[in-house]
C-alpha cells in the first residue's frame, strides 16, 4: 500500500510535479501514462527513494518514506525496479545478478539467503534463463537482458516493483511478448507494479488502473476501459484514445456541433467535465464515412494511408483536420474525394462505460 | 519455455529506517571545503601577503624596485617571446597532425599515435636533455653534417618547448575534428562547396573553439615549464620568468623571497588570466561533447600520395620521438664526454657509477617512487571522493571544491613551489614544525599540484558510467562500500587508473617543484638529473635519463596491457 500526498518535486524554478496525491493498493498493477517530460520518470524516482520531494510526504504499508525532510534510501526499501536501459552491469554473469539482491536486499527471506544458489535458480526458471547463468551481459540479445533485468528485480521478492519503460529498448514483435511475460510475473509475484510508460498500448493492455498524466499534473486516474472510453480532459481524450476534438454545445443528451448547427449527434459515452467544455472527442473508429451523396458532414480527403487492416484518412472539414479509420472492407476514397462524415451511434460502448 | 511457478509466498516485513547520513553529511562537506581551503587557497594568498609585506608592513616597495630593474622586462620579454614562438609552433605541428590522424585514411595510425604521445609521457627536461646529445659535438648530426644548430639559445628553447608540447594540442583537437560530424561535411559539398571550402568554410570555424582552447593550453604548459629553459637558457644567460624566480630563491639573498613571491605574482597573473581565457572557450565549445566520436578516415588519398604521406610522417615522428633518445641512450654508454662513439669507446661504467656507486642515486630513486605513491594513494582516494560528489551534482559546495583544487594546478610551478615555502614554513605564523627542509613538504606540494588531475580522471570515468548502475545497485540493496567494491569499482577501474598512473609518474620525474623544495637527503630523480647536468656529468646525467625514459615505457605498456585485459576480462568485449 502506498500513499502519496500533496507531492511536490521542484529542480531549481522549474516544478516537475504538482501537488500530487495517489494511493496504489496492495498487489495492483498501476500504469502512469504520459507523454515525455510529464513527470513520470520524477514519481518513480520518488518512489525508489533516489530523491526526496520538495514538499509533501510519501507513505509506504504506514510507514513515513519520504518527506521534504527525511528519506528512507532505496536500499532500506522493499523494493525492486527494472531500468529503462535494464542498466545491467557488464562485470556480472546472469546467475551474479540474481545472487545479488538476494546478498544485500534487506528484505531477502532468511532462507534464501543460506540458500542463495536455490533461490537464484528458481527466479531464473521463472523468467526463462536456467540455461544462461553463466553468460554476461554483452553475450546476450535485448530480449534476454530484459529478462535478466526482470529477474534481479524480482529476486528477493518486494512488495513493489518500479518499472521505467522496461520495452522502449526493445523492437516491436519483442515488446509484445514481453508484455505477457510481465502480466504473468505480476500474477505470480503478488508485487504491486508501478509501470511507466509513454506508450498507450502497453498501459491500456497491462494495467489494472492507469494514472495518465500532463505537465506534471495527473489528469484522470482510472481503468483502462474507463481512460480510454471515458477521457475526463481533453488532453486524455487526444493522448490516449487519439480523439478529434469536435467544439459545440451539448444539450440534454445530444451534441450540437458548432460550425453545423442543424447536426444532432448522440451521447457517445462523453463525461460531465467535457461536456462543461463543450466538447465532443470522437475516436478516429468512431467516424462512418460515406459518399458524397449520404447524410453527414461534407469534407474533403487529403491523405490516404494503407495498414492492411484499416485505412487510415484525413480528412478536411470546415477547416480543420480530422483522422477518420476506416476498416478495409469498407468502400474506400482516394485524396480529392468529397466524403460524408458521421458519429456511429454505438450503445455497447455506452454501457460498458458506466 | 517458461514453467509456471508460483514465486509469491509470505515476504518479509520490517519497518524501514531512515538514513542516519542526511543530517551528517552536511557537516563532512562544510568540513571538506575547509579542509580544501586550508591547503589549496590559503597559500596562493600568502604569496600575494609576502610580496606586499616589508619587515611586517604594509609596502609597495617589492614591486617598485622589481619594476625598475632592467633585468626583470628582460625576463617577461624573454617569456613572452619563448611562450608566444613555442605556442605557435605547437599549434601548428599539433593541429595539422590531428586533422590528418582524424580524417586521412593512413596505415598504423596506432603506432603513429603511440610515438605522438611519447614526448608527452617523457618529462620535457629528459628531452631536452636527449636533443642535447642528437644536436651536440659528438652527436650523429654534427658528425654527419659537420655543423648542428645551437639549441642553447632563444631558437632552441622555442624549438625545445614547441616540439615537447604539440601532443597537448593533438589531443586537445583530434576529438574536436573527430566529432564534427560527417554530415555537415556532406551538406556542404552536396551544396556544391569544393574540398578546400569545406575545410575553410564547414571544418575548421567548427573546430576553431578547440583549436584555441589547445592552445592556449599549450601556452600555459610553455609558460610553466622550467626543465627546458633550465637546461638551455641558465648556460646561455637566458632567463624567463620560471627560471629567474628559481635563481631568486637559489640565490639566497636578503630579500630574495620577497623579490621571488613579487615576480611570481606577475607570473601567476599571467597564468590564471590564459586558464580563466581557456575556461571561457571551453565552455563554448562544450556543444561538441555530446557528440560521438567518428573514428573512421574521412579522405582516401591515391595509393602514392599515402605512401609518401605516410613516410613524412614517419620521418617527422622519429626525428621527434625516437632518434634524440637514442642519441643519448648511445652516449650514456661512452666511457668519457667528447669520445666518439666507437666499440672501443663503450661500457657500462656511467651505469655503474649512477646506479651503484653515487648514493644519491638510490636515494632519489627511493625517494620519488616512495612519495609517487604516497601522492597517488590520497589522491586516488581522496580525489574520487570528490569528483563522486562532484558528480552527483547536488552540492554546490562541491562544485567549489573542485574550483579550489585547480588553481595550484593552473599556477606555474616555481609560483606553487614558492606558494609552498610561505605557506608550510611556519603553518600559523611562529609556529615552524619543520617541514620546509624535510622530504615531507615535497609530498604536499605534489598532492596540492597533481591533485585535480586525479579528480579529473575519476570524475571522467564515473561519467562514463549510466547513473542506473548505481540506481540498480541500491535498489538491490547495496549501499556504501558493498556498493562500491562490487559495482562502481570494477567499472571505473580504467578510469580511475588512468588517472592514479598519471600522478604517479608526474611526481615520479618533476623537476620544477622539486628544485626549490628539494634539501640535502630528500633529492628526487628529476633533481639528481638536473645537478648531475649542471655539474657538467652528461654522460651520468643521459644514463640515468635512459633507464627512466625505459621504465616510463614499461610502465606505460603494461597499463594498455592491463586495461587491454579488463576490456577482455571484464567488461567482456571481444
Amino acid at each position: 500500500m502506498i500513499e502519496v500526498n500533496n507531492v511536490t518535486k521542484q529542480y531549481g524554478s522549474f516544478t516537475a510535479l504538482h501537488e500530487m496525491d495517489l494511493s496504489i493498493r496492495k498487489g495492483e498493477f498501476t500504469a502512469i501514462l504520459g507523454p515525455s517530460g510529464c513527470g513520470k520518470t520524477t514519481f518513480l524516482k520518488l518512489l525508489a527513494g533516489f530523491m526526496k520531494p520538495s514538499s509533501g510526504d510519501i507513505h509506504i504499508d504506514g510507514f513515513l518514506a519520504a518527506s521534504k525532510k527525511r528519506l528512507v534510501p532505496p536500499e532500506k526499501r522493499n523494493i525492486g525496479m527494472v531500468f529503462q536501459s535494464f542498466a545491467l552491469w557488464p562485470h556480472m554473469t546472469v546467475y551474479e545478478h540474481v545472487a545479488f539482491p538476494l546478498r544485500h536486499h534487506h528484505h531477502t527471506r532468511d532462507e534464501w539467503k543460506q540458500d542463495i544458489g536455490a533461490r537464484a535458480q528458481q527466479v531464473l526458471k521463472l523468467v526463462g534463463l536456467e540455461q544462461l547463468f553463466d553468460r554476461y551481459p554483452a553475450e546476450l540479445s535485448g530480449g534476454q537482458k530484459q529478462r535478466v533485468a526482470l529477474a534481479r528485480a524480482i529476486a528477493p521478492l518486494p512488495d513493489v516493483l518500479l518499472m521505467d519503460e522496461p520495452l522502449s529498448a526493445l523492437d516491436i514483435e519483442l515488446r509484445v511478448e514481453m508484455r505477457n511475460e510481465i502480466q504473468r510475473i505480476h500474477r505470480e509475484t503478488h508485487a504491486s507494479v508501478v509501470y511507466v510508460t509513454h506508450d498507450q498500448g502497453e498501459a491500456l493492455a497491462m494495467a489494472d488502473k492507469i494514472v495518465v498524466m500532463n505537465h506534471g499534473k495527473i489528469e484522470q486516474i482510472g481503468s483502462p476501459e474507463a481512460v480510454y472510453t471515458r477521457p475526463e480532459t481533453a488532453f486524455v481524450a487526444s493522448f490516449v484514445g487519439k480523439c478529434n476534438m469536435v467544439k459545440g454545445k451539448w444539450e440534454q443528451d445530444f451534441f450540437i456541433p458548432n460550425e453545423f448547427p442543424w447536426e444532432r449527434w448522440p451521447d457517445i459515452g462523453v463525461t460531465e467535465s467535457l461536456k462543461e467544455e463543450g466538447l465532443c472527442p470522437v475516436r478516429p473508429e468512431q467516424w462512418k464515412l460515406a459518399g458524397e451523396k449520404e447524410e453527414g458532414l461534407k469534407g474533403t480527403v487529403l491523405t490516404v494511408q494503407y495498414q492492411g487492416k484499416e485505412i487510415h484518412y484525413t480528412v478536411e472539414v470546415e477547416n480543420e483536420n480530422w483522422t477518420v479509420h476506416q476498416s478495409v472492407f469498407q468502400p474506400k476514397y482516394g485524396i480529392g474525394d468529397t466524403v460524408s462524415l458521421s458519429v456511429k451511434a454505438e450503445p455497447s460502448q455506452k454501457a460498458a462505460s458506466l | 519455455m517458461i514453467s509456471p511457478q508460483s514465486a509469491a509466498p509470505e515476504r518479509r516485513r520490517e519497518a524501514p529506517s531512515f538514513s542516519s547520513f542526511f543530517g551528517t553529511k552536511k557537516w563532512l562537506m562544510v568540513l571538506g571545503l575547509l579542509l580544501v581551503v586550508c591547503v589549496f587557497v590559503v597559500p596562493v594568498f600568502r604569496l600575494l601577503l609576502l610580496s606586499v609585506l616589508d619587515k611586517g608592513a604594509w609596502s609597495s616597495a617589492h614591486y617598485e624596485s622589481i619594476w625598475k630593474e632592467t633585468a626583470t622586462w628582460t625576463a617577461v620579454r624573454n617569456t613572452l617571446y619563448t611562450t608566444a614562438g613555442s605556442t605557435i609552433l605547437s599549434l601548428v605541428l599539433g593541429v595539422s597532425m590531428a586533422w590528418i590522424m582524424a580524417y586521412v585514411h593512413l596505415r598504423g595510425k596506432r603506432w603513429m599515435q603511440l610515438f605522438i604521445f611519447l614526448p608527452f609521457i617523457i618529462p620535457s627536461y629528459i628531452t631536452t636533455l636527449a636533443w642535447i646529445q642528437f644536436l651536440g659535438k659528438s652527436g650523429p648530426v654534427f658528425s654527419l653534417f659537420g655543423w648542428a644548430p645551437n639549441l642553447y639559445s632563444m631558437g632552441g628553447i622555442i624549438f625545445l618547448l614547441g616540439v615537447s608540447h604539440y601532443p597537448l594540442v593533438y589531443l586537445f583537437t583530434v576529438d574536436v575534428f573527430r566529432k564534427i560530424p560527417r554530415e555537415l561535411e556532406d551538406a556542404a559539398r552536396t551544396s556544391g562547396a569544393g574540398r578546400k571550402h569545406v575545410l575553410l568554410k564547414v571544418v575548421l570555424p567548427l573546430a576553431l573553439p578547440g583549436i584555441a582552447g589547445g592552445g592556449l593550453l599549450a601556452f600555459l604548459t610553455n609558460l610553466d615549464n622550467f626543465g627546458i629553459p633550465a637546461f638551455l637558457g641558465i648556460p646561455a644567460n637566458i632567463r624567463v620568468l620560471s627560471t629567474y624566480i628559481y635563481e631568486q630563491i637559489a640565490g639566497f639573498g636578503p630579500s630574495s623571497f620577497a623579490r621571488a613571491a613579487v615576480l611570481s605574482v606577475l607570473l601567476g597573473a599571467i597564468a590564471l588570466a590564459g586558464t580563466f581565457l581557456q575556461w571561457l572557450l571551453l565552455k563554448k565549445s562544450r556543444v561538441t561533447e555530446t557528440v560521438v566520436r567518428d573514428t573512421n578516415p574521412r579522405i582516401y588519398l591515391a595509393p602514392r600520395p599515402q605512401q609518401l604521406l605516410e613516410a613524412g610522417i614517419w620521418l617527422f615522428l622519429g626525428v621527434t620521438s625516437l632518434v634524440p633518445f637514442l642519441a643519448m641512450g648511445a652516449l650514456s654508454l661512452i666511457k668519457a664526454y667528447g669520445l666518439p662513439f666507437r666499440p672501443e669507446n663503450l661500457s657500462l661504467e656511467n651505469y655503474y657509477y649512477v646506479f651503484l656507486e653515487d648514493a644519491k642515486t638510490g636515494s632519489a630513486l627511493w625517494n620519488s617512487v616512495w612519495l609517487a605513491v604516497f601522492t597517488m594513494g590520497i589522491c586516488l582516494v581522496a580525489g574520487t571522493a570528490l569528483a563522486y560528489l562532484r558528480y552527483r551534482g547536488d552540492s554546490f559546495l562541491a562544485k567549489w571544491m573542485e574550483l579550489f583544487v585547480t588553481v595550484p594546478y593552473a599556477l606555474p610551478g616555481t609560483v606553487l613551489a614558492l606558494c609552498m615555502i610561505f605557506a608550510w614554513m611556519q603553518p600559523i605564523p611562529g609556529w615552524n614544525p619543520g617541514l620546509y627542509g624535510s622530504v615531507w613538504i615535497l609530498l604536499i606540494a605534489y598532492v596540492t599540484r597533481f591533485f585535480v588531475l586525479q579528480v579529473r580522471g575519476s570524475y571522467t570515468a564515473l561519467l562514463q558510467v549510466d547513473p542506473s548502475m548505481e540506481e540498480a545497485a541500491k535498489v538491490s540493496g547495496a549501499y556504501g562500500w558493498v556498493k562500491w567494491r562490487r559495482i562502481l569499482l570494477p567499472l571505473l577501474f580504467p578510469g580511475l587508473a588512468g588517472g592514479a598512473l598519471l600522478v604517479f609518474l608526474m611526481v615520479l620525474t618533476e623537476l620544477t617543484v622539486s628544485s626549490l623544495l628539494w634539501s640535502t637527503g630528500s633529492e628526487t630523480i628529476g633533481v639528481v638529473i638536473f645537478n648531475y647536468e649542471q655539474a657538467g656529468y652528461t654522460t651520468y646525467s643521459t644514463a640515468f635519463a635512459s633507464v627512466l625514459v625505459l621504465a616510463i615505457l614499461a610502465g606505460g605498456l603494461l597499463f594498455t596491457a592491463l586495461s587491454r585485459q579488463w576490456e577482455r576480462k571484464v567488461m567482456k568485449k571481444q
